[in-house]
């Protein structure tokens, strides 16, 4: 028999908005207690309610906010090395730091080996220090990345492993400069393959790819001449890194 | 490898991009990047500061507040679960956890202030629009005011008093004279339906 949740749910809901008091405070650790922590639709109610509390806020105008609030915040944090590490540091080990901002640019530094008559690209990549990427679940099967760089705007893919095809969105891109494009290049080992070209529409990029992306190492963006070069002329404004996939 | 075909497609909803966006500012975050830090801040700082300017109706403490929930989300970024929920929301939630603690800590003190903020949220001047414009949060505000209006009234006011207002479930039925009960089915339903209609324009 199914176990009736309206109790726990209404309890939850009220808790959501921060309005629970009283005795009820205490009934919904005992009904969280009789429920279990494997209770599946409890986790459910319980994250559906705060996601939505926590977007009711959005209803509201922006107000300014000062900008030295947030140096205040990083240089407390550089002035208080102990108790930062007391609390749990962000910073990765260095010797990890050093990985990551190695890794890719020599996945480009192969790649213009492979394209030897662009030599630019490899010496501005390799000066470049670019975060690393995330990927998230999309589907059961499809992942959807983020690339980084210094570009403003974002841009995602979305795939299937195993199956061919691609598809790029992208939202508050800047021109890429006149008579230039965006080009989307897939790295594999050495050898970097152009994916196409691409020029936003009042910042929107939305086009699929038809070709497999699953032994790619690296996805990159440059802006290049119009007429779609298939080797990459200039540094990439945007990557994603396909090998630390989860 | 080949050349690959290009095919243009529908624009993606920007709501999914925004949150793969603010995704991957947590796991870049969680690297020590200040950059990174400092997008989330720029993208969710103004928000954050109304909604806890409208809980404690004073603009110095709304920025404290910020300034703390940004602190600890600097300071310990993994205290983020991504299968929880979203980024903002889980933004939102700290800053409003933070605003209602210290309503409830300092009661009278909010309640003499309380003429000195706009009341309604169709009241207030929209300061900070050209900052948002850039972040795509306008086409949220809407989304979620459509939803509100679409609440029936008595919902609508009893969701509205307890997460804008800060007031407990006793401090709305004190204060409207509804029993406790009826303020808590109210809450349940409006909940729900405020749920089930934000999932719906997501889909």
């Amino acid at each position: 028999m199914t176990r009736d949740h309206t109790v726990i749910e209404g309890l939850m809901a009220v808790d959501a908005l921060g309005g629970l008091d009283g005795d009820d405070r205490a009934l919904l650790e005992r009904e969280r207690g009789s429920h279990g922590t494997g209770c599946a639709e409890c986790a459910l109610l319980e994250m559906g309610f705060a996601e939505t509390a926590g977007r009711l806020g959005f209803a509201l105008v922006a107000e300014p906010v000062d900008d030295a609030i947030v140096d205040r915040i990083l240089g407390a944090s550089e002035g208080s090395s102990a108790s930062e590490a007391a609390l749990g540091s962000p910073q990765p080990p260095r010797d990890e730091l050093e990985e990551r901002r190695g890794r890719r640019p020599r996945v480009w530094l192969a790649a213009a080996a492979a394209v030897a008559a662009v030599v630019a690209i490899a010496v501005v990549a390799a000066g470049t220090v670019m975060p690393s990427t995330t990927s998230v679940q999309a589907t059961t099967s499809q992942r959807l990345v983020v690339f980084t760089g210094e570009t403003e705007g974002t841009l995602a893919m979305a795939f299937t492993p195993g199956e061919p095809g691609a598809v790029f969105w992208g939202g508050d891109l800047p021109d890429p400069g006149a008579g230039k494009v965006y080009e989307i290049w897939m790295i594999e080992g050495d050898e970097a393959v152009s994916g196409g070209c691409v020029s936003p529409t009042d910042g929107v990029v939305a086009v699929r790819v038809e070709a497999s992306i699953g032994t790619t190492d690296t996805m990159a963006v440059t802006a290049e001449p119009s007429d779609c070069p298939s080797t990459p002329s200039s540094d990439p404004l945007l990557t994603a890194d396909l090998t630390t996939m989860v | 490898m080949s050349q690959a075909t290009l095919e243009r497609i529908a624009p993606m909803d920007m709501g999914d991009l925004s949150e793969a966006r603010d995704r991957d500012l947590m796991a870049r975050l969680r690297r020590g990047d200040e950059e990174a830090f400092r997008g989330l801040f720029h993208r969710y700082a103004p928000t954050a500061k109304a909604l806890a300017q409208r809980v404690v109706r004073q603009s110095h403490l709304a920025e404290e507040i910020v300034q703390e929930a940004f602190m600890a989300v600097w300071r310990d970024p993994g205290s983020y679960d991504g299968e929880r929920g979203s980024v903002r929301s889980w933004l939102m939630g700290m800053v409003h956890h933070r605003a209602v603690d210290l309503v409830r800590r300092e009661e009278a003190h909010r309640r003499r202030a309380e003429a000195a903020i706009p009341q309604a949220i169709e009241e207030q001047a929209d300061h900070a629009d050209d900052v948002v414009q850039q972040l795509g949060l306008p086409e949220e505000r809407r989304i979620v005011r459509a939803a509100l209006a679409d609440l029936p009234g008595e919902q609508r006011d009893v969701l509205e008093l307890m997460y804008f207002d800060g007031l407990s479930q006793s401090q709305i039925a004190e204060k409207t004279g509804i029993p406790l009960g009826t303020v808590k089915s109210r809450t349940m339903l409006g909940m729900r339906r405020m749920r089930d209609m934000l999932a719906e324009v997501e889909r």
